[in-house]
């Protein structure tokens, strides 16, 4: 692969991979929104493969393999069977039938839209102002590329404070770890591949627990608004 | 000399052996096992301690003990003195402990013979010996935490029985660590000065410090140390930790734990600064003069056994602390003489208080075991059905009047004839502070008199006031013997002090002052440039058994001489037989002195009439209520405690519980933290 190409290659998946996060600030169906973020975990498991490729390093390859299955495959899968659940269970009960479209839409995010994907932008902007230091002690392709992982950490963190359904919630938590593998990827070529398991086991057993816990505040709360275990204190 | 490695390496493997055996022994057997352990420990220790007087001198490193820096550890004669004292009396209290953990479901059972108080209690006595062995600032700071984790566990060994343990032991652990904190930062500051942290090079640091720097590692190291002596104004510990410890523990905490309060401040303040200015001695004399006065008047306040002997602690420590703060005045006005003979009084009387607060703890003790009951309001009688233990308190009670002959009289006798004669040092300073302690020093001894005619008069005489004092049965043969072997130190401590003439000399010259042997042979001898004054303790006593033989006889002769003897009813003046409830309490007996110390003590009294309802003249029911509270904790204490309070209750309104809140600190932050990175860099 010629470097030109490489170059060309890598910014295209790292511009959809950031495109991806901003975009899960706009959407509100829930579907729609474990749907961009299979297709962020695309975008990261062709980076991964692109710098494998790039720096003929077969473990690379495997770990973007594995990555790809990760978080494209495993974790869309079991949070659609998560919200499937929440229908399902809607269904049978019937008690409150308009809860129904409810419960598969962020409704009302404590921030709105508009606001919401400015902020995007200015976080970006602070990701790029506070990475140039770094970008500029190795200025390759992928270092160059380093502020769209922070920019992800970043917009992940922030769908994390401001969406209010559980599910939302836990897809901002992804996007901040896919941010943060990213990084690892574009600043070091990756973390070692013991690192790389134990970290994937992690976000996927993350995912696991938060999926039960889902059903289980809907069942006990009859919502997955999270405002409302607002007990949870002193 | 090879004994002081021998010895200590003794205590340290007896140490975890006994910690090991109280772990894995059962309930049969462990209280001996650990116990004849333990006293191996204190026998270890004391050798070692005894060999340092004696002259010999020891110090090792081990660089892989500790991580990164490795630990010291030297033994000089001031160490030793501690070691030998702290050795006497863990291993006479651990001969106590045997007994009074012996027996199925007897008090001492299931408190300290519990499985883990018996695995802690060697290591607290391990401790103890190891603490003023160390030399560097790592060491000492590890061995000090350790010392202070096992006594803190040890306090909570009867935290099953009365909620007050638990109470207790959060107060002792939050001020022991608060002590701890205020050592660290002081050590921290000294060592970056200096440039090291081995004792050594804190010593050679000491020349390039500047004054305030010295100062600020005086205050804080002073205050932590103080504070672990018991001493006003962060004693507020004591009084509750004490009580409520079981008595073997309180021995050894207020016997040879507050002890090493005394010896941070000798060893930080004389040897490893070299001394200061006057300040530093009249803060120091300020805390002591203030602490004896004061926990001698809430001592004679106290109805509960045990938190009198505890405020004693305070007095009697405020007494040595009171001796080393005017051996610092003299040293800085340059008179050696004087400086000697105060901090050689100072001493002398930690080993005296020593001896007689650990017999006076484990008398208690006694009580306590055979009665369930501290307050001496509820005791009396106890002569009769317990006459060793009665004894035994007698004899600790006179060391701690300070009246011949007990023992603590030829310390505080010292300590009077330096600051005496410390009027010659010139200066307005001396002249205006001495005075003042001397009267300091007569007031706690007269007040410490009352004290403890009320503990032995109203506690043992009389008649039994209590249905479990009138029904005690005198402790085991073991715990006789081990409060009889610290008796036997007393008696020694007060007949032939010459015994530690040589050591003491030694002790006093490691920290740099050339002693003027104040104690020697069978005498003292106060020998200064103009003044000399003798005292010898043994003519003392002849003298007073002579006079009391005298007295006896005569009122034997007197009685004997009336024959005709009439039984009849006391008259009662038609109120009615007088029951044991009527006689001389505790608190009755503290009346007075409450009176005359009203405005100092400010009681709280509450009068309670309850008329009946048909007639307001006639009265139901008159209830009265007297609490002595300790003033200063709260008049500072409080304070301090409703600000950090009420600063908690409004941080929590940064908890308002929302998730989303939570995770925006985070977010806000970590956002706040990139902007000014990129702004400022």
């Amino acid at each position: 692969m010629s470097e030109g190409l490489f170059t060309q290659l890598l910014d295209l998946a790292c511009g959809a991979f950031l495109l991806a996060a901003v975009v899960v600030l706009w959407r509100r169906e829930l579907v729609a929104i474990v749907r961009l973020f299979a297709l962020q975990g695309l975008a990261l498991a062709a980076i991964a493969l692109l710098l494998g490729l790039h720096e003929d390093r077969w473990d690379l390859i495997v770990v973007a393999a594995g990555i790809g299955a990760l978080r494209a495959g495993l974790l869309p899968y079991l949070i659609r069977r998560a919200l499937t659940a929440l229908v399902a269970d809607q269904e049978q009960g019937e008690t409150r039938p308009y809860v129904r479209s409810e419960e598969v839409r962020e409704t009302q995010p404590l921030v709105n839209v508009a606001a919401s994907l400015l902020t995007a932008a200015a976080l970006t902007l602070l990701a790029y102002a506070v990475a140039r230091p770094l970008v500029e002690l190795d200025p390759t392709p992928a270092t160059r590329a380093l502020p769209v992982g922070l920019a992800v950490v970043l917009i992940g963190f922030f769908v994390l404070v401001t969406r209010r359904r559980a599910l939302a919630q836990v897809v901002g938590f992804l996007l901040l770890d896919n941010g943060i593998t990213a990084t690892a990827f574009l600043a070091a070529s990756g973390v070692p591949l013991i690192v790389e398991l134990g970290v994937s086991f992690d976000v996927l057993l993350a995912v696991l627990v938060l999926q039960l816990l889902t059903v289980r505040v809907r069942e006990a709360f009859g919502t997955t608004y999270i405002d409302d275990l607002r007990e949870l204190h002193d | 000399m090879s004994v002081i490695p021998a010895a200590l390496a003794t205590a340290t493997g007896l140490g975890v052996a006994g910690a090991v055996a109280g772990l894995v022994l059962p309930q049969r057997g462990r209280g001996v096992v650990v116990g004849v352990v333990a006293a191996g420990v204190g026998v270890a220790g004391g050798t070692a301690g005894v060999a340092a007087l004696g002259g010999s001198r020891w110090s090792a490193q081990v660089s892989g003990l500790l991580p990164l820096a490795g630990a010291y550890v030297e033994v000089d004669a001031l160490s030793g003195l501690f070691m030998a004292v702290a050795g006497a009396v863990v291993a006479a209290v651990a001969v106590y402990g045997v007994g009074y953990v012996a027996g199925h479901g007897s008090h001492g059972a299931y408190g300290l013979g519990s499985r883990g108080a018996q695995a802690v209690l060697p290591l607290f006595a391990l401790s103890l010996l190891l603490v003023p062995t160390a030399a560097s600032v790592t060491t000492f700071l590890m061995l000090w935490e350790v010392m202070a984790l096992t006594s803190l566990l040890l306090v909570l060994a009867e935290h099953r029985a009365r909620p007050a343990v638990r109470e207790a032991a959060l107060w002792y652990a939050v001020m022991t660590h608060l002590g701890l904190v205020l050592l660290l930062v002081g050590f921290m500051v000294y060592a970056a000065q200096a440039g090291g942290e081995t004792f050594t090079a804190l010593r050679d640091g000491r020349a390039g410090m500047s004054p305030t720097v010295r100062g600020l590692v005086f205050v804080l190291t002073a205050m932590a140390f103080t504070s672990k002596a018991g001493l006003v104004p962060l004693h507020a510990w004591l009084p509750r930790a004490h009580p409520e410890a079981p008595s073997a523990v309180s021995a050894l905490m207020s016997a040879a734990m507050v002890n090493l309060g005394i010896y941070g401040l000798l060893r930080v303040g004389f040897d490893l600064l070299g001394g200061g200015p006057a300040w530093w001695w009249l803060l120091v004399m300020a805390m002591g003069g203030l602490s004896a006065v004061y926990g001698i008047l809430q001592a004679a306040m106290a109805s509960d056994l045990k938190r009198l002997l505890a405020y004693s602690t305070s007095e009697n420590m405020g007494l040595v602390v009171l001796g080393a703060g005017a051996a610092g005045l003299f040293a800085h006005a340059g008179n050696e003489e004087l400086a000697g003979l105060a901090l050689a009084a100072a001493l002398l009387h930690v080993v005296n208080h020593s001896a007689f607060k650990a017999l006076l703890f484990g008398a208690a003790g006694s009580v306590l075991r055979a009665t369930g009951e501290r307050n001496l309001d509820l005791l009396g009688g106890l002569r009769a059905r317990m006459p060793v233990t009665a004894g035994l308190f007698a004899v600790g009670a006179l060391g701690a009047v300070a009246l011949p002959p007990g023992n603590g009289f030829i310390s505080e006798w010292l300590l009077l004839q330096s600051m005496i004669h410390g009027l010659a040092v010139p200066g307005v300073t001396t002249a205006s502070v001495l005075p003042l302690a001397v009267a300091v020093i007569a007031l706690s001894a007269g007040l410490a008199a009352a004290v403890f005619v009320k503990a032995l008069g109203v506690g043992f005489f009389a008649r039994s006031r209590g249905a479990e004092a009138a029904a005690a049965k005198e402790s085991p043969l073991l715990m006789r013997v081990g409060m009889g072997l610290l008796a036997a130190l007393c008696a020694a401590l007060a007949l032939v002090p010459g015994l530690l003439g040589d050591g003491l000399e030694r002790a006093v010259a490691a920290v740099g002052f050339s002693g003027t042997r104040p104690v020697s042979g069978g005498g003292l001898r106060v020998r200064l440039e103009e003044v000399s004054a003798t005292l010898s303790p043994l003519w003392v006593v002849a003298a007073l058994a002579v006079a009391l033989g005298a007295v006896m006889a005569t009122v034997q002769w007197a009685a004997r001489r009336r024959q005709r003897r009439t039984q009849a009813r006391l008259w009662d003046c038609g109120g009615g037989v007088p029951t044991p409830r009527m006689a001389y309490t505790a608190t009755s007996f503290a009346e007075p002195l409450q009176r005359v110390f009203d405005d100092v003590l400010a009681p709280e009294q509450d009068v309670d009439v309850t008329p009946v309802r048909e007639s307001a003249y006639l009265v139901e029911r008159v209830r009265f209520r007297n609490r002595v509270p300790d003033r200063i904790e709260h008049r500072l204490y409080r304070p301090v405690l409703d600000v950090l309070a009420a600063a908690g209750q409004s941080a929590r309104r940064l908890a308002g519980g929302s998730v989303h809140v939570y995770l925006g600190y985070g977010f806000f932050g970590l956002v706040t933290l990139l902007v000014v990175l990129v702004v400022g860099w």
